[in-house]
């Protein structure tokens, strides 16, 4: 797997929701920028615009106004279908409800995304297997959803959330339905990923032990940003040797 | 690219859902194919009727028969190459349940009448030789267990022998009408002259006279004026006559039993609303289940029209294994229902005719049902989808 090589930056992004009737502003003109390969907590109340952040920066959601920019792209100029393309090769996504497809097995829910890379069925098989065993899921793959643990359930979408090596992994709230000792092993997964993997993280959470695995913390708050340096975490966004395979679809190398 | 493992698993969801709503639409397809058949069979003798055929009756009913002294009057018309008498007998075989058609006619023009009756035992030779023999349809030579040589024993009930016995025939062919649409697989056809004779001779009671003489045109004649020349040669004669075309004349009896196409497309009508509303019932509550993976699906980076297909093919498959089966059923037991309804509706036939119709019938309920779902779905955003309580 490949260190990331996307930062993200946010210039003068303004995002307003109508709810029940009136106009709330989330972000008005906030700048951000996260360089390439670090591992960020987002923190704030509920509403402050912790997932809006999450959902701007992978695509789902497009700001009223300024520009979203993960690596060299700008997320404004693409189209509704090359987003979808675009998210489908550089962005993982880990949710707090695990999100698994209740009708497929572990093993076919983390082959879904590398059926949009070009890969083979024996390329697919093996990079799906390979993420699983990663989040030590292996011997669980033939199982479905219903027939895992909480815990296995989000280790199970970590590992669809790294199969195609994107990029960035968002994850919101991974650890709010978890109990703590599942809670730790999918941080230390987390971790991991950063570490080992070099990706850039972002990771909404309300729980300031899990925050405090992230090099760098963002508070939001009415739409506004204030930041928290960690440094006793951080080990540079550097991947080291770390046994983990490059399994970056074909012909993405450059994205 | 959606994978089928999943279009399928997540049809199979709620596998007693699915599996009564497949069990409505086999019963709905089953359903309407066989009243698709019974229309398809009302027309057959309509839409494929020789346009080289006149049939002359009497102007003032079908039950009122003509003088045999027309037959040579009707062949003298510029434009007639062949005519031949055809007089409904009504008999039955033992029992009156066992009621079939029968028709005396002249028994040395019928090949040339109908060219297209293949004899698939015995001989028109056989046929001609004799005036106590008969060519009989082959459904009834099945039903009966009848093969050529067999004595058959008819109980007249328009012509009653007055001794009280029973009419006695020998089969001398079993026909199998082919291409002849006007003709079925069910009648028998016997000497006129073998009824004549009777009549004379006092041995039996009914009617004198030609039911309906069957006219065959020459090459280069059209119905209409060859009919009109007909009417009017005998438009002061002792007995006013009809000309008709064959297909309408056989339209005649289709009317005779009411309007039976808009009664069965009436039922068949009912039915595949019924069946629309309930496979579009199941498809809303699959789609409104899958809204979760819609989202994940679309988050993953597959784009709408991933989502739309994921919906629409459940709804294809679901009407596929519905409907197949019903038209696969209907084709089964086509053979049983034919000898169940008998004379009712000969020809009575799952052809193309009916599948084809079936077919298109189930993709439409399939695009209905589906449609909404599967647009709801590529419509979605991932943000929707996600935060949508099922």
């Amino acid at each position: 797997m490949k260190e990331s090589q996307h930062g993200v930056e946010l210039q003068r992004v303004s995002r307003r929701y109508t709810r029940g009737g009136e106009g709330v502003n989330v972000f008005d003109d906030v700048d951000l920028t996260i360089k390439a390969g670090a591992f960020c907590a987002l923190m704030g109340p509920s509403g402050s615009g912790k997932s809006t952040l999450l959902n701007l920066v992978g695509g789902l959601d497009r700001p009223d106004s300024g520009d979203v920019i993960v690596g060299d792209t700008w997320l404004s100029e693409l189209s509704e279908s090359a987003l979808a393309e675009w998210r489908a090769e550089n962005v993982g996504f880990v949710f707090q409800g695990f999100n698994l497809v209740p009708v497929l097995t572990a093993f076919e829910n983390v082959e879904l995304p590398l059926l949009l890379t070009g890969l083979s069925k024996a390329e697919r098989r093996e990079h799906a297997m390979h993420a699983l065993e990663l989040v030590d899921m292996g011997d669980r793959a033939k199982h479905r959803p219903g027939q895992l643990s909480g815990g296995q359930e989000q280790r199970v979408a970590i590992a669809r959330a790294i199969a195609s090596d994107p990029g960035v992994i968002l994850a919101d709230e991974p650890t709010g339905d978890l109990d703590f000792e599942s809670a730790c092993q999918v941080l230390d997964l987390m971790g991991r990923l950063h570490t080992e993997l070099g990706k850039t993280i972002l990771m909404v959470t309300h729980d300031p032990r899990a925050a405090e695995r992230a090099e760098r913390i963002i508070h939001l708050d009415k739409g506004r940003i204030d930041e928290t340096q960690v440094e006793a975490q951080a080990t540079g966004a550097g991947a080291a040797d770390d046994g983990f395979r490059e399994v970056r679809p074909k012909g993405n190398e450059g994205s | 690219m959606v994978p089928i493992k999943l279009i399928w698993r997540n049809l199979l969801r709620h596998k007693l859902r699915v599996l009564l709503t497949a069990g409505s639409l086999t019963v709905a397809f089953f359903l309407l194919c066989v009243l698709q058949a019974l229309v398809v069979s009302l027309d057959q003798g309509v839409k494929n009727a020789s346009k080289k055929r006149l049939v002359v009756q009497s102007a003032v009913s079908l039950f009122v028969n003509l003088p045999a002294s027309y037959q040579a009057k009707i062949e003298a018309i510029e434009g007639v190459e062949e005519t031949m008498k055809m007089t409904w007998f009504g008999a039955y075989f033992r029992e009156p349940a066992n009621m079939f058609a029968q028709f005396a006619v002249d028994a040395d023009r019928m090949d040339r009448i109908y060219p297209n009756i293949d004899l698939v035992a015995g001989s028109w030779e056989e046929f001609r030789a004799s005036r106590m023999s008969c060519l009989v349809g082959q459904d009834t030579a099945n039903k009966y267990g009848w093969s050529v040589g067999d004595r058959v024993p008819l109980v007249g009930m328009i012509y009653p022998r007055s001794d009280g016995t029973e009419w006695q025939f020998d089969i001398a062919g079993i026909y199998d009408a082919g291409r002849e649409a006007s003709i079925d697989d069910q009648t028998m056809y016997f000497h006129w002259e073998y009824l004549d004779e009777a009549l004379e001779a006092g041995a039996t009671g009914g009617p004198d006279g030609i039911g309906v003489y069957s006219v065959l045109l020459s090459e280069g004649f059209a119905q209409a004026g060859v009919g009109a020349d007909i009417d009017s040669l005998f438009e002061n004669g002792p007995q006013r006559v009809q000309s008709t075309p064959e297909g309408e004349f056989n339209a005649q009896f289709v009317s005779m039993l009411g309007n039976v196409p808009f009664f069965v497309g009436t039922i068949g009508m009912g039915v595949l609303i019924a069946i629309l509303l309930a496979t579009l019932n199941t498809m809303l509550m699959s789609g409104r289940e899958q809204t979760r993976d819609v989202g994940i699906l679309k988050a993953l980076g597959f784009d709408g029209s991933a989502a739309f297909w994921l919906l629409l093919s459940q709804a294809f498959l679901l009407c596929g294994v519905g409907a197949g089966t019903g038209i696969l059923f209907a084709l089964g037991v086509e053979g049983p229902l034919r000898d169940t309804l008998g004379t009712s509706f000969p020809g009575f036939d799952i052809n193309q005719e009916v599948t084809i119709p079936a077919v298109t019938v189930a993709v439409a309920v399939a695009l209905f049902a589906g449609l909404a779902p599967a647009l709801r779905a590529r419509r979605l955003t991932v943000i929707e989808a996600l935060r949508e309580e099922v």
